[in-house]
């Protein structure tokens, strides 16, 4: 092993420079604002203050939470069902199961996204079909039903493999076991299965969650530009305002958020795990 | 203007018009600018589709292209120190780059098509005698409707005003950025889009919020080509150059100029003060504002030359804008202003802006 132990430093280099270096960065615009001629920089809580201060940003903070977490309830709801008929195929037709659940995610995100605003469309395709039944015009595009079709489509898949994966590895045997101990098919699903299968969703749900709650192009194409999203005004502070500080403060806020919601879905996780193991 | 799609697109490809150049070209390029790469900031989807080839091949030298959609977003770049030959900002932003002494003037010597300019868009205040700048597409900010669903008599009595119209509610496309739709609000009060006024800009933010509570607008970039080009809605806030797109695809739209003035702009070309190849730079923006490459990037994109001839061509009888009302935008109208740099205005805008998106 002591032979293979130097190839861990190009990573450390490269983490620092690429993970540790930003995020430090970050949080040094964040504290500081532009001082004086003796000193460069100093110490502010400025940025943070003006943040919570009017209550603009916290609603648009909360609204980018908000289709975050309705994004993920309904992938884990799509999500869920599909994985779990795919593990329970033959082998040969679970391979290319997963490769038209993957086969999407080929083709750019930004490319499949306009590609909906041409399905939703007044003139859309959508909208002919209902047409030749004397249905609508219906608005469809630039609504919030739009923007969460889009963020769901765009990101069902990574909750699709995560939970396939739990689902695959999980030994059969218990739920037979579970069955012979006179278990039905539902309690065995929900004794055995759906806690065992619980660390994909969990990760299916950071794969989802946290592009969601910071994607700013979706909302953008999709929703009409009226739902301005927490992505939107970090993007702003650093390219129009030039507002660096402001805008580091607020993706620090975010990053808070985020690593709370990771930590509180893990302790969920291993309280049910637990609990499902006991009974 | 903004091409979001092209940009991405774009830098994921990280195209470059490279073509085949031989050695020898090269050689002899070298020998008489100094250099045979020229580096181009450019507007995503602002040029014609085989002028970089033609270019690189006249003078035997590569083209390296890299796009931005924002000014803003070509200004950070350029600050963080990334070195180009040309670039193509708006006038607002020449005027911060020229007071910011990051830009190098242009050298007249090289410039012997400069007579090829439309006369109206030379000599402007954000570039006083064109020391640093060369025009490259102009035109102004207007509103495209649909002709059979919203009558003239309307727009000639209400203009801007229009937008607030509950006869449209729910059929309104705003330009989703801050200076353009601020720039609307202020016009439609009759107040200058360059006022740093407080009362005047707080009317303004009302204005643009009692829009939002009243009509449910859509905000929108270059979607609003697309959109207005397959008749979503009715009403729309955009750019000349797109609007004369859009009246080209879709017969029953029209471009309607309004009474109380409205933003025209100028994309120009110039040269940062840190550029490798100054000497090929010029060559290129004295080539560009010729007849050929100017018309081939009008024709395709529908923004106006800056080339007279090229603008008389594809207005006249048998061009591809012939009788197409956004091509030849308003000129020396009094109330038509050019933006202004104002940085007072600019973080002001951006603050009351951010509140008119979270409502």
């Amino acid at each position: 092993m002591r032979d293979f132990k130097g190839m861990v430093y190009p990573y450390i280099i490269w983490s620092f420079a690429l993970i540790v270096m930003p995020m430090l960065m970050i949080v040094i615009y964040a504290f500081t604002k532009e001082g004086n001629s003796v000193m460069n920089v100093r110490f502010t809580l400025e940025n943070f203050a003006y943040f919570f201060k009017d209550k603009v940003f916290v609603d648009v903070l909360r609204r980018s939470l908000m289709i975050a977490v309705i994004t993920t309830v309904v992938c884990i709801l799509l999500g869920y069902p599909v994985a779990y008929v795919i593990a329970r195929l033959k082998p040969s037709s679970q391979m290319l199961m997963v490769l038209i659940i993957t086969l999407p995610t080929w083709i750019n995100m930004l490319v499949r996204t306009y590609a909906l605003r041409g399905i939703l469309d007044k003139t859309g395709v959508v909208n002919s079909i209902l047409g030749l039944f004397g249905i609508g015009p219906i608005k469809l595009l630039e609504t919030p039903f739009a923007v969460v079709l889009g963020m769901v489509y765009n990101f069902v898949p990574f909750m699709i493999l995560q939970v396939y994966n739990s689902l695959c590895k999980m030994d059969y045997s218990y739920i037979e076991a579970a069955n012979d101990l006179g278990a039905d098919n539902v309690q065995s699903f929900f004794r055995v299965t759906l806690p065992l299968s619980l660390p994909g969703v969990i990760s299916g749900i950071a794969l989802v969650f946290l592009p969601a709650v910071s994607s700013f192009f979706i909302p953008r194409l999709l929703g009409g530009g009226q739902y301005m999203l927490i992505g939107n005004v970090i993007e702003n502070q650093f390219l129009i305002t030039g507002n660096w500080g402001f805008g580091s403060a607020i993706s620090l806020i975010m990053s808070v958020i985020i690593v709370l919601a990771m930590y509180l879905t893990r302790y969920v996780d291993k309280k049910v795990s637990v609990k499902g193991g006991n009974d | 203007m903004k091409k979001l799609f092209a940009v991405i697109l774009g830098a994921a490809l990280m195209v470059s018009g490279c073509g085949g150049t031989n050695d020898e070209a090269r050689q002899a390029a070298v020998e008489k600018y100094g250099s045979d790469t020229l580096k181009l900031f450019n507007w995503g989807e602002y040029i014609g589709e085989d002028v970089i080839s033609d270019f690189e091949e006249e003078f035997g030298v590569d083209v390296i292209c890299e796009y931005y959609d924002s000014n803003e977003a070509m200004y950070t770049k350029l600050q963080a120190g990334d070195k180009y030959d040309v670039l193509v900002p708006s006038d607002y932003m020449i005027e911060r780059l020229i007071r910011e002494d990051m830009l190098q003037p242009i050298d007249k010597s090289v410039m012997t098509n400069i007579g090829n300019i439309v006369p109206e868009i030379m000599d402007l205040e954000f570039d006083p005698g064109n020391v640093y700048s060369i025009p490259y597409f102009y035109g102004n900010v207007g509103l495209v409707y649909n002709k059979n669903n919203v009558s003239l008599d309307d727009l000639e009595a209400e203009g801007y005003n229009i937008l607030k119209d509950t006869k449209y509610k729910g059929s309104v496309y705003i330009y989703d950025s801050e200076r353009d739709a601020f720039m609307v609000a202020l016009k439609a009060l009759g107040y200058s889009m360059n006022t740093d006024n407080e009362e005047e800009i707080n009317e303004a933010y009302n204005w643009l919020m009692e829009l939002n509570d009243t009509m449910e607008p859509s905000y929108v970039l270059d979607e609003v080509i697309d959109a207005m080009a397959n008749g979503n809605k009715d009403i729309a806030v955009v750019y000349s150059g797109d609007a004369a797109f859009i009246l080209s695809e879709n017969p029953d739209m029209g471009y309607f100029e309004p009474k109380e003035g409205t933003n025209s702009w100028t994309d120009s070309m110039v040269i940062p003060k840190n550029a490798e190849n100054p000497k090929l730079a010029n060559e290129f923006i004295n080539w560009y504002i010729q007849y050929d490459p100017s018309y081939a990037g009008s024709e395709e994109i529908g923004y106006t030359s800056s080339n007279a001839e090229v603008v008389a061509d594809l207005s006249g009888e048998g061009g591809a804008y012939y009788q197409n009302e956004a091509y030849i935008p308003r000129t020396g109208y009094e109330k038509d202003e050019i933006f202004r740099d104002n940085e007072v205005l600019r973080a002001k805008l951006s603050e009351l802006y951010a509140k008119v998106k979270a409502e």
